[in-house]
């Protein structure tokens, strides 16, 4: 039960705070300063079960909150990651220990997205026996059909999946919910616990007049029939509607089945964009052209196929509900771009039809499952939701979040325990880095190696080679500004070496106070130095300078340094 | 080479050489710590007084410090270290402190030739050649009291809060001004517990100490005086009108 504890308040640097998965991010980060690759991924899936496809495409929330942009710029996490997921495939993945079978309740999970697989991973870790049923012929949800192979190949998705049938979770292809399956039939089953994760596969409509032309295709039906290996012919010139990352990925992905001409029409400015910014940069360099402050007013046809796109100049007026500035369309501005392919990307949302009416969220702006934010749980006592389906579209790390709440509220729920009891939700972050201001913010020295532009549908392998030392330097620059990184004592001297106070000779002088560099002493009411061990780093200073020596280390004391000292200078 | 038989001791700090940087010679003997300031100057010393020729403090160059500042309390440790060694008759260029940039390409192996070569003209530790003078056991013993004494350990742990925060009278103290200070308490602090070590085996007279260590004997008073009301020593017996005194048991 490793990540699955019942702790209280939980404290954790900015990255781990700020990660929707809570990934130990210092942890795998220090493993990587050792070079310890394999205990790195380990580390990794002690959380989530992708590092892989979250190292090439996770919108990475730990770098916008890592410590190190107050001093020159993010820690690579991202390239980090995927690098040590990618030296361990290349050195034939670890098959995980089979977890034995402790309880009986056999739980069901239906879609093999993002949070179905999670939910399903952390389950199996526990000990449950998991089935999995997924509508399409291969899992992975749309991490699989929806995210073209520049971004994410299809083996790598496989090889993630894979270690979780490993696992000892069954996975069954091919059984639609509502169709095949229903909530009724999974209880009849046997099944005690079920977690909808259906995720939002439906592309929105632009509802213009000529969207049923032919030659107009939806973002994310398009991308399905090209991971499907389906023959698509986008002609010469294609207008993609929309500023996310699925409008990003059909530009790039219609650019590589061979249009001239890629337009990416979006009806605010490029502040708004949803889209990730190195995505954005990436297209440039494909030579996606983009047009901003324009919105498609209809569909020109001909022949009942798709000939021009009739668009509206807009302006930005106050901002929404979202945040961003609505755009308002100005009159008369209608102008005309001559187009072969119209590709629709405004988002996603739910595939409702199967669900009971009850569960359905009428008040949302979207279409969604009502479920309740901490724990999962929907009005049906033992099913759980979450994921797009309760959220709205988002990103395959907030899925796993969401799939590792479920594991925890399924667990609580089969063996009988409040479901809001020792939840995750209480996590503190913690850092020692309190006031930048006294540090200049330096350019950085250098550029990360570790990110590489991949440009075409094969992906470059020689990045890996000669990358390790490079990584290890990348990986120096984490500041470790979270407490003790509970890397799992994988790191030989940093394990668990803390401070202890002879409290016996302490005299409360408060030196130790003084020199200690992330305020982890402080006096007691016993005029006594105490150790706060979430702060203490181990770093040792204090044992160096305490005029008492009441101070030593845990697990380097004095006498041990200097019998490692003396082991060769005596002769 | 000739510095082959010299036996270096080095301290490491964790974070500045990747495993793979570090190739160790046969004559250097690697101690890696969390950090560098983790260093207490007692140990160091205490290398010394066991055989070592050399030691070489390894860490990393400011501002890349994993615990922030631990470089810059190691460089307060060596700088008052040297002053001690000095004090205790060996070569202060024995104690190398390297401050390296974790970022840049580097070689262990060609800082540890280039400190072998540097110290090849002082020779063997005398704590190696056997037949110490007894004069010199007691300077470097007595360096290592006043190393792991209160007063230079309180000294080293607030220079950072003398010289850089303004104390309760909204004074700052400048960086020379508490060299100047750190140089008279380091001497001070050496030639107390020289006394405190000599007066040990017998009761000695003020006269009797300043002859032993060349200092006027009004200055042997004033210490004597000092290290009374700090009860490291007290009078023993009255010799017609020469008081004599004998060290106490410190802790």
């Amino acid at each position: 039960m490793a990540n699955i504890n019942h702790t209280n308040v939980k404290k954790f640097p900015p990255c781990r705070t700020a990660c929707p998965a809570h990934v130990n991010v210092q942890g795998y980060v220090s493993l990587l300063q050792r070079g310890k690759f394999k205990e790195a991924v380990e580390l990794i899936r002690k959380d989530m079960p992708f590092p892989a496809i979250c190292g090439r495409v996770c919108f990475s929330p730990c770098e916008d909150a890592c410590a190190r942009t107050n001093v020159d710029q993010a820690v690579a996490i991202r390239a980090l990651k995927r690098l040590v997921a990618d030296i361990e495939r290349e050195q034939g993945r670890v098959t995980p220990k089979s977890i034995p079978k402790k309880h009986s309740e056999k739980v069901a999970i239906i879609g093999a997205g993002p949070a179905g697989l999670t939910a399903a991973y952390e389950l199996a870790k526990l000990g449950y026996p998991v089935t999995v049923f997924e509508r399409m012929s291969e899992n992975g949800g749309m991490m699989r059909y929806c995210i073209p192979d520049f971004r994410l190949e299809k083996f790598v998705v496989a090889n993630e999946i894979a270690y979780i049938k490993d696992l000892g979770v069954e996975i069954k292809t091919g059984v639609e919910f509502g169709k095949d399956i229903t909530l009724e039939s999974l209880r009849n089953e046997g099944y005690k616990a079920i977690f909808i994760a259906i995720g939002a596969q439906q592309g929105m409509k632009l509802n213009v007049l000529g969207e049923d032309l032919e030659g107009s295709i939806n973002a994310v039906d398009f991308l399905r029939a090209v991971a499907l290996g389906e023959h698509i012919n986008v002609g010469e010139k294609v207008a993609v509607v929309g500023g996310g990352n699925s409008a990003i990925d059909a530009a790039r992905t219609a650019k590589r089945l061979g249009a001239k001409q890629v337009m990416i029409l979006y009806r605010r400015s490029r502040e708004e964009m949803p889209a990730l910014p190195h995505e954005i940069a990436e297209a440039e360099r494909d030579g996606i052209e983009f047009y901003f402050l324009v919105a498609p007013k209809q569909i020109i046809g001909e022949n009942g196929k798709v000939k021009a796109i009739e668009c509206l100049h807009m302006r930005l007026g106050e901002p929404d509900a979202s945040g961003r500035r609505r755009p308002i369309p100005i009159s008369f501005s209608e102008h005309q771009y001559k187009v072969d392919t119209v590709i629709p990307a405004l988002g996603q949302i739910a595939e409702m039809s199967c669900l009971p009416e009850e569960f359905l969220d009428k008040e949302a702006r979207m279409p969604s499952m009502q479920v309740d934010p901490v724990t999962l749980e929907t009005k049906m006592p033992g099913v759980f939701a979450g994921g797009d389906i309760a959220t709205g579209p988002a990103s395959i790390i907030e899925a796993v979040g969401a799939g590792k709440r479920a594991a925890v509220s399924i667990n609580l729920y089969l063996i009988g325990r409040d479901l809001r009891e020792g939840r995750e939700g209480n996590i503190e972050e913690t850092t020692w880095v309190k006031n930048w201001g006294h540090i200049r913010k330096k350019e950085r020295r250098y550029d990360s190696p570790l990110e590489k532009p991949r440009l075409s549908f094969e992906e470059a392998k020689e990045y890996l080679k000669n990358i390790e030392q490079k990584a290890m330097f990348e990986a120096f620059r984490c500041l470790g500004c979270g407490p003790c990184a509970e890397c799992l004592g994988n790191l030989e001297l940093c394990e668990a070496d803390k401070a202890v106070v002879d409290e016996g000779l302490c005299t409360g002088c408060n030196v130790c106070a003084v020199v200690c560099p992330f305020g982890a002493i402080k006096k007691n009411e016993k005029e006594v130095a105490q150790v706060n061990e979430d702060l203490c780093k181990g770093c040792g200073i204090c044992a160096a300078r305490c005029p008492e020596q009441a101070i030593t280390m845990k697990k380097l004391p004095n006498e041990q340094m200097m019998s490692l000292a003396l082991a060769t200078a005596k002769e | 080479m000739g510095s082959r038989e010299h036996k270096i001791v080095c301290f490491m700090c964790n974070w500045t050489f990747c495993q793979s940087e570090t190739h160790v010679p046969s004559n250097v003997n690697v101690v890696r710590v969390m950090c560098l300031g983790r260093i207490d100057p007692v140990i160091v010393l205490e290398t010394f007084e066991k055989g070592a020729d050399a030691v070489m403090m390894v860490g990393c160059k400011p501002p890349d410090c994993h615990f922030i500042e631990g470089n810059v309390q190691a460089e307060r440790a060596v700088k008052m270290l040297k002053k001690l060694v000095a004090l205790a008759g060996l070569e202060p260029e024995r104690i190398k402190l390297l401050l390296v940039s974790p970022l840049e390409d580097k070689s262990f192996n060609h800082y540890t030739k280039q400190f072998s070569s540097e110290i090849a003209k002082f020779g063997s530790s005398p704590f190696k050649i056997g037949k110490l003078k007894p004069e010199f056991i007691v300077n470097v013993l007595a360096a290592k009291n006043a190393a792991s004494d209160f007063r230079l350990r309180v000294l080293l742990g607030r220079e950072k809060e003398l010289t850089e925060s303004v104390n309760v009278y909204g004074e700052k103290m400048p960086k020379e001004e508490f060299d100047v200070l750190l140089d008279e308490i380091v001497k001070e602090e050496f030639i107390r517990h020289k006394f405190h070590l000599l007066t040990k085996t017998k009761p000695l007279s003020v006269k009797d100490l300043a002859k032993t260590v060349e200092m006027k004997p009004a200055d042997v008073l004033r210490q004597i005086v000092d290290m009374r009301r700090r009860n490291m020593i007290a009078l023993d017996h009255v010799e017609g009108t020469t008081p004599f005194y004998k060290a106490l048991e410190v802790k």
